[in-house]
C-alpha cells in the first residue's frame, strides 16, 4: 500500500495535468458540436457530411468516426480518438520512468532495502498508473457529460465509465509494453525503445486502413482494441472482448517485466552484449569536439539524434507512398480528375503530401524541441548545469550555446528526412517541388525553434514544471490552430499558434508574415529566458 | 600576482541569503586569507552550502555582498570562475559518459584539459577514468569530482564536503593533495561536519550555526570545543577510581554503572589517565561525539557561544 502511495505521490502532477487535458479536450470538442453542427437534423446531417471528408484525411491519426450528427458520436471520433496517443506519451514517459529512470536515480534501491520486493514494487506503479489512467480517462468523459450539458443533452454514465474503461485499459496496456521493453533495454536507450515499439504499434493499426496488407498484423496493437470500442456514439457498443485484451496485454505485459526484472542487475539491462574489456586509463578522452561549443552538445547526444533522423526519415518515406495509395485511386476517377486539376495550384501531390507529412512532421518537431527542454530542465535540477556554472561560463552563454546546438540539431533531422521523403517522392514518381520541399522542411526549424524558446524561457522560470507547462503550451498551440477557425476566435490569437503559423508552405509557399512572427517569437523567447536565467538561484 | 595577494582570497561583508522562516544565511563576515586552508565548520542545515553557492554566485544574495580576490562573486562571476576549482557536495548523474568524457568535457569549458594534471590526480586516487559514469561507485564519483576540481590548478578551491564518501586511504590522499595544494599556493575553502577533518588540515575554521557565523577560530582554539564520549570497564572486582575520574581536569557527564564508567573528556585525555592510573581496567572506547551534539551542548545558547571559546 505504502509502495502505491508512493508510485500515485510520484505522479501526481502527470496525473493532474493529463486529467485537466483531458477534460479540457472533451468539453471543447463538446461545446464545438454545438456551436458548429447547427440543430436542425438537416444541418447536422450536413455537418457529419463536411466532418466525414475530413476524416477520411485523418484516418493516418484517427480512427474512423460513427455518428458524427451526434455529440456523442463527434467526440468519440474528435476527442478520444487524439487521447488515445496522448495516454500513450504519458504511459510512455510514465512507464519508462518507473522502470528505469527511477533506478537511475536511486529510488528503487532505496524502496527495495526496506524489504519490498522487486515484483511488489512493479506491481505497485502499473497498479498507481492505472489508477491515474483512469482517473484521467474518466474526466475526459466528464467533459464530455458537461459540454453536452450546455448543449441541452445528457449523455449515459454507463457509456462515460465505458469509454474512460477503454481508454484506461489502452493507457495501462501501453504502459506495461513500456515497462516490459524497458527490462531488456540500457536505461539510456529504455525510452527510445519503448518509444519505437509503440509508434510502430499505432502505426501498425492506422496505416491497415490504408495498406490492406497491415490488416493481418493488427491484432498485435492495442489500438486495434481500443477503436473497437465505440461506446459514446448511437449504435456504438463497448467491446468486452476488445477492452479484456487490452487489460491482458497489460497483465501479461506487466507480469513478465516482472519475472526479468526479478533476474537481472539493478542498473542493467535483462541481456547485454559482453562488452570488450577495456585497459584502466588514467588520461582524459583525447576526442577534439569536447572543447569545441556547440559540437560538445550534439556529440553528447549524438545517438538521440540519429535516431530522430533516422526515425523521422522513415516516417517520411512511409507518408510518401501513403499519400501516392491515396491519390492514385482518386486521379482514376474521371469527375474527380477534372476537380483535382484546380486542386492547390495543380500541385495536387504537393499538397497533399504537405497536408499529410509536414502536419505529422510539425508535431514530431515540437516533440524534438520538448524533449530538449526536458533534457534542460533536468540538467538544472539534477546539479549539472551548477557543474557548468562553475565553470568559466556565463548563464548567457550556457542559454546560446543550448539554443545553437538545438538548431543544429533540427536543421540535421530536417535535412536527413526532407532528402528521404525528396527521394521516395521521386521514387514514386511524384511532381513534387524540389525547392517548396526544402523551404517547407527547413521552416520545421523555427517551427521547433518556437517551442524551444518557450521552453527556455519555462525552464530558466521552474525547471521541474517546465516540461508539463511546455506540454500543455504546444497542445493549447495546437487547439487554436484546430478550433480557431471554427469557433471564430481572433486572428491575434491565432497568430500566437505555431501550427497556424507554419502555414502550408509546400502547397502555398513560406508564409513570410508567419515566419517573421515566429523569428520574434524565438528571438524574445530566448532573451527572456537569458534574462530570467540571469535573475534566478540555480541549484537551489 | 602582487596585487591578488594584498587581496582577501575571500571576503564577505554582511553576506546574507533568507530563504525565510529564519532558514537561510545572515550577515556573514568573512576574511581568507591567500594560501589559507580554512574549514567551514557547521551542523546539517547550518548554512555551509548556501555560502558556498553564494561565493560561486549559483544563488543571489539578499543583502551584502561576496568577492573572490577582490572580484564581486556575482557581477564577475565568470572572472571568478577561472580562478575557482570547485566541489559540489553531491555530483551530478553523467549516465553513460566515461570519466575521461565527463573529464573532457568540463576540462573544455575551461579551454581543454591538462592531461598532465588528470593523469597524475587520476594514478594517485586509482580512478579508472575508461569506466562509465554510471559504473563508478559513490567513493569513485567523489574522487572524480575532487579531480574536476584540482585538474586546472585554481588559485582557489572551493569543497563542499569533500572527503564524503572517501575511505580513510584515499582520505589521507586527499588530505595530502590538499596540502600540496595549499603549498603550491592555492587558497582553500573546505566545508565539514567533521571536527577531526578540519582539524586535520585547516589553519583557521569558521563555525556556523543556523545560518550565522557563530566563531573564527585558530586550530588550537578547536582543543577547546573538541570532546570525547569514553566508556571504560575495569576489572571485576576492582574498585572504581569515581571520585578521582570525576575530579579530573576536562572530565565531565560521569555516570557509574557497575564496573563500567561513562564520561565525556574535553581538551587533553591526562587528567583522565591519571585519575584512573592505578585502577585495572579491561576496556576502553572513546568515540568523537557528532558536530551537532558539540553543537548542542556548547552553542545552545547565543551567550553560551560567546563564552564557548576564547577570545
Amino acid at each position: 500500500m505504502t509502495a502505491i502511495a508512493l508510485g500515485l505521490r510520484v505522479g501526481r502532477w502527470g496525473v493532474l495535468g493529463f486529467s485537466i487535458l483531458s477534460f479540457v479536450s472533451s468539453y471543447i470538442q463538446a461545446t464545438g458540436f454545438y456551436q458548429l453542427a447547427g440543430h436542425t437534423p438537416a444541418q447536422r446531417a450536413a455537418f457529419a457530411k463536411t466532418m466525414g471528408q475530413l476524416a477520411s484525411q485523418l484516418t493516418l491519426i484517427l480512427p474512423p468516426p460513427t455518428s458524427l450528427d451526434t455529440v456523442g458520436g463527434y467526440v468519440q471520433w474528435r476527442s478520444f480518438g487524439g487521447l488515445a496517443i496522448l495516454f500513450a506519451v504519458w504511459a510512455l514517459a510514465s512507464g519508462s520512468g518507473a522502470a528505469r529512470g527511477d533506478e537511475e536515480r536511486g529510488l528503487v534501491e532505496a524502496v527495495l532495502a526496506t524489504g519490498t520486493t522487486r515484483s511488489r514494487w512493479l506491481a505497485s506503479r502499473v497498479i498507481g498508473f492505472a489508477a491515474a489512467s483512469f482517473v484521467a480517462a474518466f474526466a475526459s468523459g466528464l467533459g464530455l457529460v458537461v459540454g453536452a450539458a450546455g448543449g441541452g443533452e445528457s449523455v449515459g454514465f454507463r457509456s462515460v465509465l465505458e469509454i474512460s474503461v477503454a481508454l484506461a485499459a489502452l493507457g495501462l496496456s501501453c504502459y506495461a509494453l513500456t515497462i516490459l521493453i524497458a527490462q531488456f533495454a540500457s536505461a539510456r536507450a529504455a525510452t527510445a525503445a519503448a518509444g519505437i515499439v509503440l509508434v510502430i504499434l499505432f502505426l501498425g493499426n492506422t496505416l491497415s486502413r490504408t495498406f490492406t496488407w497491415l490488416t493481418s498484423w493488427r491484432w498485435l496493437s492495442p489500438f486495434h482494441y481500443y477503436e473497437l470500442n465505440q461506446p459514446l456514439a448511437p449504435g456504438g457498443a463497448f467491446d468486452v472482448r476488445a477492452t479484456i485484451t487490452m487489460l491482458a496485454i497489460a497483465a501479461v505485459g506487466a507480469a513478465v517485466a516482472a519475472l526479468v526484472f526479478e533476474s537481472r542487475d539493478l542498473g542493467g539491462p535483462f541481456l547485454s552484449l559482453p562488452s570488450r574489456p577495456r585497459p584502466v586509463s588514467y588520461e582524459p578522452s583525447r576526442t577534439p569536439v569536447w572543447r569545441i561549443p556547440v559540437v560538445r552538445g550534439l556529440y553528447d547526444r549524438r545517438v538521440g539524434l540519429a535516431m530522430w533522423a533516422a526515425g523521422l526519415a522513415a516516417v517520411g518515406a512511409v507518408f510518401v507512398a501513403l499519400t501516392k495509395t491515396v491519390i492514385q485511386p482518386l486521379l482514376s476517377i474521371p469527375t474527380l480528375t477534372h476537380f483535382f486539376g484546380g486542386f492547390g495550384g495543380g500541385q495536387l501531390y504537393a499538397s497533399f503530401l504537405g497536408y499529410f507529412w509536414l502536419t505529422f512532421a510539425e508535431l514530431l518537431f515540437a516533440g524534438f524541441a520538448i524533449t530538449q527542454v526536458a533534457r534542460w530542465a533536468s540538467e538544472d535540477t539534477e546539479g549539472k548545469l551548477e557543474l557548468i556554472l562553475s565553470t568559466p561560463q556565463s548563464r548567457a552563454a550556457v542559454v546560446v550555446e543550448r539554443a545553437v546546438a538545438l538548431t543544429v540539431g533540427a536543421v540535421l533531422i530536417a535535412a536527413v528526412s526532407g532528402v528521404a521523403v525528396a527521394l521516395a517522392a521521386h521514387y514514386q514518381a511524384m511532381n513534387v517541388s524540389g525547392e517548396r520541399l526544402a523551404e517547407g522542411t527547413l521552416l520545421l526549424v523555427p517551427f521547433a525553434l518556437v517551442f524551444a524558446a518557450a521552453g527556455s524561457v519555462l525552464a530558466a522560470w521552474n525547471p521541474r514544471a517546465a516540461v508539463g507547462l511546455l506540454g500543455g503550451l504546444a497542445f493549447a498551440s495546437y487547439l487554436v490552430n484546430e478550433l480557431g477557425p471554427l469557433f471564430n476566435w481572433p486572428v491575434w490569437l491565432q497568430d500566437l499558434s505555431a501550427f497556424k503559423l507554419f502555414g502550408t508552405p509546400l502547397s502555398t509557399g513560406v508564409d513570410r508574415s508567419g515566419l517573421l512572427i515566429m523569428i520574434a517569437i524565438i528571438l524574445v523567447g530566448f532573451a527572456g529566458s537569458i534574462l530570467l536565467m540571469e535573475r534566478r538561484d540555480v541549484g537551489a | 600576482m602582487l596585487r591578488e595577494m594584498a587581496v582577501s582570497a575571500i571576503r564577505t561583508s554582511k553576506l546574507s541569503k533568507d530563504y525565510g522562516l529564519a532558514r537561510g544565511l545572515f550577515e556573514l563576515d568573512l576574511d581568507v586569507a591567500p594560501q589559507e586552508v580554512f574549514g567551514y565548520l557547521g551542523p546539517n542545515g547550518s548554512g555551509k552550502t548556501t555560502t558556498i553557492r553564494l561565493l560561486m554566485g549559483m544563488i543571489r544574495p539578499t543583502g551584502g555582498a561576496a568577492y573572490v580576490f577582490g572580484l564581486d562573486c556575482r557581477r564577475d562571476s565568470v572572472a571568478v570562475k577561472r580562478k575557482v576549482g570547485y566541489l559540489p557536495g553531491d555530483l551530478p548523474q553523467f549516465g553513460s559518459l566515461r570519466g575521461s568524457e565527463v573529464v573532457a568535457y568540463l576540462g573544455g569549458m575551461r579551454g581543454g584539459a591538462d592531461p598532465t594534471a588528470v593523469r597524475s590526480i587520476a594514478e594517485r586516487f586509482d580512478l579508472d577514468l575508461n569506466r562509465r559514469f554510471r559504473e563508478y561507485s559513490s567513493g569513485n564519483k567523489r574522487k572524480l569530482g575532487i579531480l574536476l576540481a584540482f585538474m586546472h590548478k585554481p588559485d582557489l578551491l572551493i569543497l563542499d564536503e569533500p572527503t564524503s564518501g572517501l575511505d580513510p586511504l584515499n582520505q589521507q590522499e586527499f588530505y595530502e593533495l590538499l596540502r600540496e595544494a595549499r603549498d603550491g599556493g592555492a587558497t582553500v575553502f573546505l566545508s565539514s561536519h567533521i571536527l577531526s577533518e578540519v582539524e586535520h588540515v585547516c589553519d583557521r575554521v569558521g563555525i556556523l550555526r543556523a545560518g550565522r557565523l557563530v566563531r573564527v577560530a585558530e586550530l588550537e582554539d578547536l582543543h577547546h570545543i573538541r570532546a570525547h564520549h569514553v566508556e571504560i570497564e575495569f576489572a571485576p572486582g576492582t574498585p572504581v577510581p569515581e571520585g578521582a575520574i570525576r575530579s579530573a581536569a576536562g572530565v565531565e557527564d560521569v555516570t557509574v554503572d557497575g564496573g563500567r564508567v561513562r564520561c565525556t573528556v574535553r581538551g587533553s585525555f591526562g587528567p583522565l589517565f591519571d585519575a584512573i592510573h592505578d585502577a585495572s581496567v579491561t576496556d576502553l572506547v572513546s568515540t568523537e561525539p557528532s558536530l551537532e551534539e558539540i553543537f548542542l551542548s556548547y552553542y545552545s545558547e547565543p551567550e553560551q557561544a560567546q563564552k564557548a571559546l576564547p577570545e
